[in-house]
């Protein structure tokens, strides 16, 4: 059943078939959600917005846009006021406290955890416009529409997420 | 450990492109807050499509409308307590205490009693995001001589974090709760998950 039917089903009063949906696009979604606000806790919380939010404006969907990239729309901008959220929730508890330094992570997660925090340097819109076209593969095309930016733009800001994200990992990890 | 930086790219392409674990509940969870939506349409005797919910607020005007009724609530559910004594306060776990009977709030709050527990501390006070983590916007209030604090919040469904500050210098997470780890310097804090229909 294509997604359109799906919504169409919800749309007239069967709740029950928006589980279609979410078995569909929530662990997808999810990958995208948790590299964006860095805390799967927070990713969750993220999405479970995200879909209730789709859910209640689906009679505003439209079926010529594709559905995923439309949910997709959602999620992203509830991952950005997470993330926001985030950072002001941050700044105010730093205010109570001393800086602690913390041990290194386990060895055997290192590399990977490495790549958690060259991804957490990368600017917030850096850091979207490469989960966009390499994690989520989406078209630059297609990011264009979900983002509201321009083409070229967002070639340009891919090209300089990877060179910062290159430089972030060589700096640990080259020898 | 990379011979070039281009190896370095296509190993964090394929690492970011990996499933990421998520918890099985999440999904369910969804469901169950849509179906939750759902009856109050059909209650409003015609069916309506989800984009056409009416009669929300957002969740400080909520808690401003909430906190009125927060007191008469809180006293009727307390149950009792058996204090204990902790080397810098114990905190006892949030405990959700039931349905608000306005029913504007009824779908949309839930009252939570945070307690704490230390009779040597002057003041408590929960901080939280809820509360945009203010140590004065939350005291929590001592009961005679027991050394047990608590307060009751009206906290819409979803998760929040928090902590509790006493004598407006100790950050103290709840012990009893889910805990976040450390992030970016910041002390810990708990995690209190208020659920739409906990029945």
């Amino acid at each position: 059943m294509t997604d359109a039917a799906v919504v169409r089903r919800v749309l007239d009063g069967d709740v029950g078939a928006f589980a279609i949906l979410v078995e569909r696009y929530y662990d997808r979604y999810a990958r995208y959600a948790v590299h964006m606000v860095g805390s799967r806790e927070e990713a969750e919380d993220a999405l479970q917005d995200a879909f209730l939010r789709a859910y209640r404006s689906l009679a505003r969907y439209e079926e010529r846009e594709r559905f995923g990239a439309w949910l997709f729309r959602i999620v992203m901008n509830q991952c950005r006021t997470v993330a926001a959220k985030r950072r002001r929730d941050e700044t105010r508890a730093a205010e109570w406290v001393q800086e602690t330094s913390e041990a290194h992570p386990a060895e055997h997660h290192a590399l990977r955890e490495e790549l958690d925090r060259a991804l957490a340097r990368l600017t917030s819109e850096q850091r979207e416009a490469v989960l966009l076209k390499y994690t989520e593969d989406f078209s630059y095309e297609e990011m264009a529409v979900i983002t509201g930016t321009g083409v070229s733009a967002l070639k340009m800001r891919v090209k300089r997420a990877c060179e910062r994200l290159r430089e972030l990992l060589m700096e640990v990890y080259c020898v | 450990m990379f011979d070039g930086s281009d190896d370095v790219l296509d190993w964090a392409g394929r690492e970011l492109r990996r499933p990421v674990a998520t918890d099985p509940a999440c999904k369910a969870r969804i469901m169950e807050c849509v179906r939750a939506e759902a009856p109050h349409r059909r209650r409003a005797g015609m069916r309506r499509r989800p984009g056409a919910r009416t009669g929300w607020a957002s969740p400080l005007v909520q808690l401003g409308l909430a906190a009125g009724i927060a007191g008469l609530i809180a006293m009727s559910a307390l149950r009792p307590l058996t204090p204990s004594r902790a080397i810098g306060g114990t905190a006892l776990g949030p405990t959700v205490l039931g349905d608000s009977v306005v029913n504007t709030l009824r779908d949309t709050l839930r009252f939570v009693r945070f307690m704490f527990v230390d009779p040597a501390a002057s003041r408590v006070a929960l901080v939280g995001d809820f509360n945009d983590w203010g140590a004065r916007a939350t005291p929590l209030v001592p009961a005679e001589s027991t050394g047990v604090w608590s307060v009751a919040v009206a906290l819409a469904p979803g998760r929040h974090r928090y902590a509790f500050v006493v004598d407006d210098t100790q950050w103290v997470a709840d012990p009893s709760a889910f805990p976040l780890p450390h992030q970016h310097g910041a002390r810990r804090t708990s995690v209190v998950t208020v659920t739409a229909n906990p029945d």
